[in-house]
């Protein structure tokens, strides 16, 4: 065990090809393995520094940290009397259906910007990042428009659902 | 070894004792060799398993990674998957490679993928069930170095950001040790146990995904760890170092991580007092 593992370091030490560089932001020509149409695929392994320093700490900021994730889970746990407060009442409240769709719009929102970040990371694929982002706020926009207007032209959210669930 | 038990053993034969109680006949015999007064067991049908095992080998690069298939007599193996690997290492492939050291889920190093599940490959008890084969893989989404081996660089990397020790701004009054409560020392149980196999990190798929980035549950639950220690003093730089949308918030709570924890820990539960600590200011 112990002389096959000498012989691998010593190997990846010596071969440009070697799945390690230790050289800070060394990028190594991708072999292909495995076939090219697979989900994110990888690539070569970049390690930052030498393999005895730590990950660098991002700049805190709350307003991407704590204060983020408290944001979304006062709206997700707002939503629950909101979606239950018209039904009990029995009346749509106009007041009550704007509370609603806004908290919906933003809920939303704060949703698929997670899936965003999670599936689109900046360092790999910045373009496409940055077009997913815009694109999640022109629809978001879309979306807060259309129930405004829905709001003021029409029966409102409440009411819309109402009679979608009668047909 | 054997030099330093004989003069005991000849003490112990030559003593009166013995000589009277003949229930004592054995202990002249050497503990390593077999005894061949005993009565020879009967031999029992082969029980023959096989094993799929990962196989890539940095020698090759391009050539793709593959399965090769072993077939073992469990009968003469020992219970846990490590042993069917070490036999398999020194009686049919010694090519196969994979880390082990302590073969008692202490030391961490034969994390694995068994049949789809992270676990210790010596606390993995091998399926009697000789119908199918038990795939072995590495720990997944990693780098490979060579067959079961990962490269867990960027692992200890984030585990050294987190600063895991103790950090104190001044001594304690009276130049003593720093006590601690029954109480505050209660917290870290149940955190203080990991191992750092990287079971649970490598079965995050928030990790999968943005392991450059995202901490992972092993390390969280580490930098729990600390913020949770009473002795700790530097709590707020912890925290801050946390305040940024990948390290710490790319957790869903899937809870993968507690699933397969081979040492029975919650590193999900960690994270989510973490996130409590981070809004309350605690």
């Amino acid at each position: 065990m112990a002389s096959t593992f000498r012989s691998t370091t010593r190997l990846l030490a010596s071969r440009p090809t070697s799945a390690i560089r230790l050289l800070p932001h060394t990028r190594v020509a991708a072999f292909h393995a495995s076939q090219r149409q697979q989900i994110l695929p990888p690539g070569p392994q970049v390690v930052q520094g030498t393999v005895n320093d730590p990950v660098p700490i991002p700049t805190p900021n709350a307003a991407h940290g704590s204060y983020h994730w408290a944001f979304e889970r006062l709206i997700a746990l707002g939503m629950v009397p909101l979606c239950v407060a018209p039904f009990a009442a029995g009346t749509a409240n106009p007041a009550l259906d704007a509370a609603l769709g806004t908290a919906l719009v933003l809920h939303s929102h704060i949703g698929f910007d997670a899936c965003v970040t999670d599936y689109f990371p900046k360092r790999q694929y910045p373009k496409l990042r940055s077009f997913m982002v815009w694109l999640l706020r022109g629809a978001t926009v879309t979306v807060a428009v259309g129930l405004f207007s829905f709001q003021t032209n029409d029966v409102g959210l409440t009411e819309g659902v109402k009679k979608m669930w009668k047909a | 070894m054997a030099s330093f038990r004989q003069p005991a053993l000849r003490l112990l034969a030559s003593s009166s004792f013995r000589r009277a109680s003949p229930t004592v006949f054995n202990t002249t015999r050497s503990l390593a060799s077999i005894a061949t007064d005993a009565p020879t067991p009967a031999k029992k049908e082969p029980l023959l398993k096989k094993f799929t095992i990962y196989r890539w080998s940095p020698d090759e690069p391009t050539k793709k990674p593959h399965m090769q298939e072993y077939t073992l007599d469990l009968n003469e193996t020992g219970p846990m998957v490590l042993d069917a690997l070490i036999r398999i290492k020194n009686e049919l492939d010694p090519t196969l490679t994979f880390r082990r050291s302590c073969r008692e889920g202490i030391c961490g190093s034969c994390a694995m993928n068994i049949e789809g599940t992270n676990t210790l490959a010596c606390l993995c008890r091998i399926s009697r069930d000789t119908s199918q084969a038990t795939r072995i893989y590495p720990l997944p989404h990693m780098y490979i170095v060579k067959d079961l081996v990962p490269d867990l660089t960027n692992f200890y990397k984030q585990y050294k950001s987190i600063k895991p020790y103790l950090q104190r701004k001044e001594p304690t009054e009276d130049g003593k040790e720093i006590r601690q409560s029954k109480e505050e020392r209660k917290k870290l149980d149940g955190l203080y146990e990991c191992i750092l196999c990287a079971c649970c990190s490598t079965s995050c798929p928030s990790y999968w995904w943005n392991q450059e980035e995202y901490l992972g549950p092993a390390v969280l639950m580490q930098a729990y760890r600390w913020l949770a220690d009473s002795r700790d003093q530097m709590s707020g730089q912890r925290k801050d170092a946390l305040e940024n949308s990948m390290s710490l918030y790319r957790c869903h709570t899937i809870m993968n991580c507690a699933r397969t924890c081979p040492k029975g820990l919650n590193p999900g539960l960690a994270i989510a007092k973490i996130k409590k600590m981070m809004v309350v200011g605690a």
